[in-house]
Formats: structure tokens, sequence, C-alpha cells
């Protein structure tokens, strides 16, 4: 059996308090922090109605958030109705997005398929996708967080940059130099 | 694809101490109090309306003008209230009284110069001169209201834009009212909810509104 959630707000002092520290730069604090609404975050996303495989992405889009207003929270006042309102804005609208998107596609009906499907490259885009996975581990370890944020996980040079702790400059020049490493290796093969 | 613990250690790793935002009323107080110093200022340059003292003793010009400000007060502090994520939307009503003082008096004053003004008057020459009043009072308000809000990065910016932009209206029509005799308060309002109306619609647009990307 899971788990229960949280209840919002039962840590409420002790989040109140780690935050307060967060914007004084108490990292300890902040890591302790982003750790305990964790849960909450996950319970959240899921009764939103996202998927399964959206829940992860929507709590980190969540976290991204909360870390870019962060001085907007007032240590007076209860923390769990402003990361409730943080996080519900959030989540409401990745699910419209969803919802948007899921509205755009067409499902595939059977009688559209008149003839079976042509045999697809699929060993062969088994085989790049493993050349690729193999050729970013091998770059340098800046190069290679440059790509897992920008490109694989499509975040942008201010969240990467919030994420990672590099400067935006920094993460342009190390994702230029990781494209030019990256297309030395696969051409190498 | 970065785990989410990974996330929370970069997150922590790259913190730095922020300086919290004051809270609404105090941010709210320091935008009236310069609107108020520009309105006092533009009064001090151009001088009062030249009937001023026959709308000594027009209830309705009072009510207006006070509506006006009024209207700028409450919707200034609406607008810093609803920026921050945490707020009521229900302070999104807080203008409404004002702005019912302050429209009941278009209707009057509007007829009432209308009828006042003589054939012939020097319109175009006195319409410039409120322009300029309203783009005097406007512009600057604008800009320091736009970048006080910026600095909340509002989750939803859209009512916060036109909150400030009834803020800004009010502020400039209450300085309109004290310098200029031609009655121009629809035309301030309109002036001030077309911007605030194309940054909405932009933002909708781009999916996320500028305003939130406003330096912190």
């Amino acid at each position: 059996m899971a788990p229960a959630d949280p209840a919002p707000g039962s840590d409420e002092t002790d989040w109140s308090k780690l935050m307060a520290d967060s914007q004084a730069g108490d990292r300890e604090a902040y890591r302790r922090l982003l750790q305990s609404i964790l849960p909450y975050l996950r319970s959240l996303a899921r009764r939103t109605g996202l998927g399964a495989d959206e829940v992860e992405d929507a709590v980190q889009d969540v976290l991204l958030t909360l870390h870019g207003i962060r001085h907007s929270y007032d240590p007076a006042r209860p923390f769990a109705p402003w990361l409730t309102a943080v996080a519900r804005h959030r989540l409401v609208d990745r699910r419209r997005r969803v919802q948007r998107r899921v509205r755009r596609e067409t499902p595939l009906e059977a009688e559209a398929e008149t003839l079976p499907a042509a045999p697809t490259y699929q060993p062969e885009t088994a085989s790049e996708v493993r050349r690729l996975k193999a050729a970013i581990a091998a770059l340098p370890p800046g190069q290679r967080q440059a790509v897992e944020l920008l490109k694989l996980k499509e975040m942008s040079l201010k969240e990467a940059s919030a994420a990672s702790g590099q400067s935006i400059s920094a993460l342009k020049v190390a994702m230029h130099r990781a494209l030019l490493r990256l297309r030395r290796l696969l051409s190498e093969d | 694809m970065v785990s989410t613990d990974q996330l929370i250690a970069g997150l922590a790793e790259g913190l730095t101490p922020v300086a919290r935002l004051a809270r609404p009323w105090a941010r709210a107080l320091g935008l009236v109090l310069l609107a108020s110093a520009i309105i006092l200022l533009l009064v001090l340059l151009r001088g009062l309306r030249a009937d001023m003292a026959e709308r000594l003793a027009d209830g309705a010009y009072w009510l207006q003008l006070a509506g006006a400000w009024l209207t700028g007060v409450a919707a200034t502090l609406a607008a810093f209230e609803v920026s921050l994520p945490d707020r009521s939307r229900r302070w999104l009503l807080l203008p409404l009284p004002a702005v019912g003082l302050w429209l009941s008096g278009f209707g009057y004053t509007c007829l009432a110069d209308w009828i006042a003004i003589p054939a012939g008057a020097p319109i175009a020459r006195d319409s410039l001169r409120c322009l300029e009043t309203i783009l005097l009072t406007s512009l600057p308000l604008a800009g320091v209201l736009w970048r006080m809000l910026g600095r909340a990065r509002p989750l939803a910016p859209a009512p916060v834009a036109w909150m400030a932009a009834l803020a800004i209206a009010g502020f400039a029509d209450a300085a309109h009212l004290l310098i200029h005799v031609v009655q121009a308060s629809a035309l301030v309002l309109v002036i001030n909810l077309i911007p605030a109306a194309v940054i909405v619609t932009l933002g909708g647009l781009l999916g996320r509104h500028r305003l939130s990307r406003a330096p912190a």
C-alpha cells in the first residue's frame, strides 16, 4: 500500500522556516525544503489528472517555477497556500497543454490501414540511439549537462542556468562545444 | 534526462540569497505617493483649470475627482496583491466602488461641458494639451509600475495588467480633471486600457507573459 500523502501544511512551521532560510541563501535548508515538498507535489500532480509519465516532469516544472519566484514568498504568511497556488497554476497550465495536444492529434483508425506497414529501420534507429547515448556519455561533464538540460529536458537557458548553477553564457558555450564534439564523434563511427 | 533529485541538488547548489518583496500595501503606497507627486508637479507647472472657481461648489466634480484618484489607489493595491500567487482574486473587486464613483461623473460632466463650451472655442489646441497631460502622467507611472509588478513575476499576468492600466487611468484622469476644462475621462480610460489589452493579448498568444520575464 502506498504511503499516505502528507497533508499540505502538516510541516507548515518547518516549511516556512526552511523557505525563509532559503531566501537568505541557506542551501541545505533549500535542499531539505524541496525534498520535503516532493510527495505533496507528486500527489497534487496526480490529482490534477496528469498521466503517470507526466507527473515527474510536472513536479520539476513546479520546482523551477518556485525557484524563480522564491523572493515573492512572505515568511509572515503560511507556506502551504503559497506553494499550493504556485503548483496548481503550473499543473493546470500543463494539463491544458496536454489536452490541447490530444485534441490536435487524430487517432489512427483500423480502416485507414489498407496494407501492412513496410518494415522500418528500427534496428538501425535503435543503434543510432545507442551511438548517440554513448557519444553524449563521452562528453565532458559540463557539456553533457548542457545537452541534458537544454536538448533532452528542453529547458530554456534561464531554467537550465538555475538548475545547473552555470551562467547562461557558459551554458551556450558548453552547448556549442558539445554539438561540435558530438558531430565529430558520430562522424568518426 | 535530469532526475528530480539531480534538479534539486542543482537548484540548491546554485542558490543565492534573494531580496524579499516588500508587502503589497507598502509597494502600493510608494506608487501612490509617486503618482500624487506627479499630479502635484503637473498642477504646479500648468496651473489649475480655468474654471476652478466655479468647480469649487460643484459636488459632482469633486466626486469624480475623488473617484478617479481612489480608483488609482485601489487598483494599484489590487495589482500588487494579485501579482502574488497566494492572494485572493477577490482583490480585483476592490476598485469597483471607486470606479463607480468615477464613472458616475462621466455622463454629467460630459454633458455639462458640451453645453458650456462656446462655439468656435480652441478645442484642438486644448485637446493636444490634454493629451500631453495624460501622457506625462501615464508614461512614467506605467514604466515604474511595470518594473515594480514585474519583480513579482506574476503567474497570471492578465488581471495584474488590467489593474495596472486602471490604476494609471485613474491617476491620469485625476491630473486631467485638476488641470483641464475639456472632459476626457473616457478617453483617458481608453488610452490606458488599450496597451493593457495589447499586452494581455500578446501574452496569451505567446503563451508566457513578458511581465514574468522582468528582472527579479
